[in-house]
């Protein structure tokens, strides 16, 4: 950044306005990341997905981006092999959704289960294996297709 | 041909598997447990699929998970390699009901050789010459005792269901019998299963000495000379090599032929191994392997062929190539199996390779799964590779392998590659002078230094 030899460098004023302006976009719109320039000025807002705090982004403007510390955890994208409520699957197979061809899928995105109801069934060799839910909750996520096949690991649902 | 093979294996074997198959033109898929999804094969091969948990039982040895993943691959074959299901017979005939074809021998010839007292029954009528010995199990004390008698101490306990040197027990005099044989029941019973024993002469310093063969399984079989693996701790191979120093022309002639005409007569499909111990110019059949072994690379090197590429052709078309004349020996070659183990104490050492050179240059070879960065797991045995050096004399093969074994650097675990060193400039060892107690009896000396 050019300067005049003798002056100290001039700060620009900082905006919270727009700063807050632009978290919310950030959360209405689900972008994670929103950057604007004006005026020779550029504020970077971005979403650290690490809750704890995270990495810094480089800053590309005179301001250091902010935290959308005003976002919710829950809109904050987490690895689905890391997510506390992941269903893995216990066996190699074709994973199908509901008890039967054309039928209804044991379970939905939404729908509450109890601890031991079927939420999916996994066909090895001709023999279907209903895979019981490991806890009561919210299914969240469905993460296969149906008779898709899936390898021992394979994240099935999310399950809060 | 096959169009797919699943590989049920891990480590330096499934990548060897692999690798033949890709020459062959053939689709992969890796199986692995969580503990082996970086595995070098599974990262190479065309699919892969996690089969389970680390422990054994419940990924490599999980016979229904192993079919599932056929089944979601599509799959039309299995290479079993060595160790883990590859001379389960069940598997093979449960994968023949699947339509699965498995690359090996016939699910009868896996059970005969399996039951160590009926594969000396069936070799003996073959006209394999075959250790003094008990007539099939042990009916009693007192049989044993008549039998060890006549044969003279000291004699070898061995369990019938045992096999790949585990089972066998020493009795040097007639007061330790009773009580070696009760021992060895229970722990016949406990590691097989089977507390059925049969009764040998026990050689006191023979060379381990086994004749590889192919057949095609309709009455064509040849050998491909032998191995002479009498470097063991434990009973474990540590160093093979081929030809045998021990053998002249003639004997060796002699006992590969006698060998490959017995797999004719049975009409044998696959790769197989004829394990005989050799004292006084004898050879005394000890037992059969049918599967692909270890130290199969010993062969290829001397032989220029492809065994596992032979191995997946004769299962695949039931079309063996080769005739016997196609069959020629150059030079000599010696493996060494590299433990991740201290050298001294052979205490596993599994960890991070955190920098790993293997050696290279005309006549080297190195066959192993381990690569720059990787951990090897603590589940599994402790396999780091294979060295394996082609010379076109022993001389000049010995001095390959210790140019060879003083560029390979793996550091971040310990390994047995100073034993190697050290073995490789042993007086015994270079004139070829050695039998299956040599290297433990070197062992015992170097502590006893210590």
């Amino acid at each position: 950044m050019a300067r005049q030899p003798g002056n100290p460098p001039k700060t620009p004023a900082i905006d919270p306005d727009a700063i807050r302006e632009l978290a919310k976009l950030l959360d209405e719109t689900g972008l994670s990341e929103i950057e604007i320039q004006r005026d020779g000025v550029s504020i970077r807002v971005a979403r650290i997905a690490d809750a704890s705090g995270g990495r810094a982004q480089p800053a590309e403007g005179p301001l250091a981006p902010v935290p959308a510390a005003l976002a919710a955890p829950a809109a904050v994208p987490v690895e689905p092999a890391q997510h506390p409520g992941l269903v893995a699957s216990p066996m190699v197979g074709i994973a199908y959704l509901g008890p039967a061809p054309g039928a209804r899928p044991f379970v939905e995105v939404g729908a509450q289960v109890k601890a031991g109801d079927t939420l999916i069934i996994i066909e090895a060799m001709k023999t279907m294996n209903q895979i019981p839910a490991p806890r009561s909750g919210t299914v969240n996520q469905i993460l296969v297709e149906n008779a898709q096949p899936v390898e021992y690991g394979e994240p099935l649902m999310i399950i809060e | 041909m096959f169009d797919k093979i699943l590989i049920a294996n891990r480590g330096e074997i499934a990548l060897r598997v692999l690798r033949a198959c890709k020459e062959l033109g053939i689709r992969t898929v890796a199986v692995h447990s969580t503990a082996d999804e970086d595995a070098m094969h599974v990262r190479l091969a065309d699919e892969s699929v996690c089969i389970g948990p680390p422990p054994a039982k419940d990924s490599y040895l999980n016979i229904p998970a192993l079919l599932a993943a056929c089944e979601i691959t599509s799959a039309d074959a299995v290479h079993p390699g060595y160790g883990f299901l590859s001379e389960n017979a069940r598997f093979a005939e449960i994968l023949a009901s699947h339509n699965v074809q498995f690359i090996g021998p016939r699910p009868e010839h896996i059970r005969l050789m399996g039951d160590k007292i009926a594969a000396k029954r069936a070799v003996k009528d073959l006209g394999i010459p075959t250790v003094l010995g008990s007539d099939g199990g042990l009916g009693s004390d007192q049989e044993a005792e008549r039998l060890a008698r006549e044969m003279g101490y000291p004699v070898m306990l061995k369990a019938a269901a045992g096999g790949g040197g585990r089972g066998m027990k020493v009795v040097r005099a007639q007061s330790e019998l009773a009580s070696a044989l009760a021992i060895a029941r229970t722990e016949a019973k406990a590691a097989f299963g089977d507390d059925t024993l049969y009764l040998e002469k026990y050689l006191e310093r023979p060379r381990h000495i086994e004749i590889q063969v192919l057949g095609d399984g309709k009455g064509r079989a040849i050998h491909l000379g032998e191995r002479d693996c009498s470097l063991q701790r434990r009973h474990q191979k540590v160093w093979e090599e081929s030809p045998s120093p021990a053998l002249n022309t003639a004997a060796r002639d002699q006992i590969c032929e006698t060998v490959a005409r017995a797999m004719r007569e049975i009409k044998y499909l696959g790769v197989g191994t004829v394990e005989f111990l050799y004292e006084d110019g004898k050879f005394n059949f000890i037992e059969m392997n049918t599967r692909i072994q270890v130290e199969h690379p010993v062969t290829e090197m001397i032989t220029d062929i492809d065994l596992v590429v032979e191995q997946i052709r004769v299962a695949g078309d039931n079309d063996l190539a080769l005739e016997q004349s196609d069959v020629k020996f150059n030079g000599h070659a010696i493996e060494c199996r590299i433990n991740a183990e201290n050298p001294v104490s052979f205490r596993p050492s599994p960890g991070k390779i955190v920098h790993y050179h293997p050696p290279g240059g005309l006549g080297v070879r190195i066959d192993s799964a381990v690569y720059h960065g990787y951990t090897i797991p603590p589940f599994y045995d402790s396999l780091v590779g294979k060295l394996i050096v082609h010379g076109k004399t022993r001389g000049e093969c010995l001095m390959r392998l210790n140019r060879a074994l003083d560029e390979f650097v793996v550091d971040g675990i310990e390994t047995t590659l100073p034993l190697f060193r050290a073995l490789a400039r042993e007086a015994a060892i270079i004139d070829g002078d050695y039998h299956i107690h040599w290297l433990e009896e070197f062992l015992a000396r170097g502590a006893a230094e210590q």
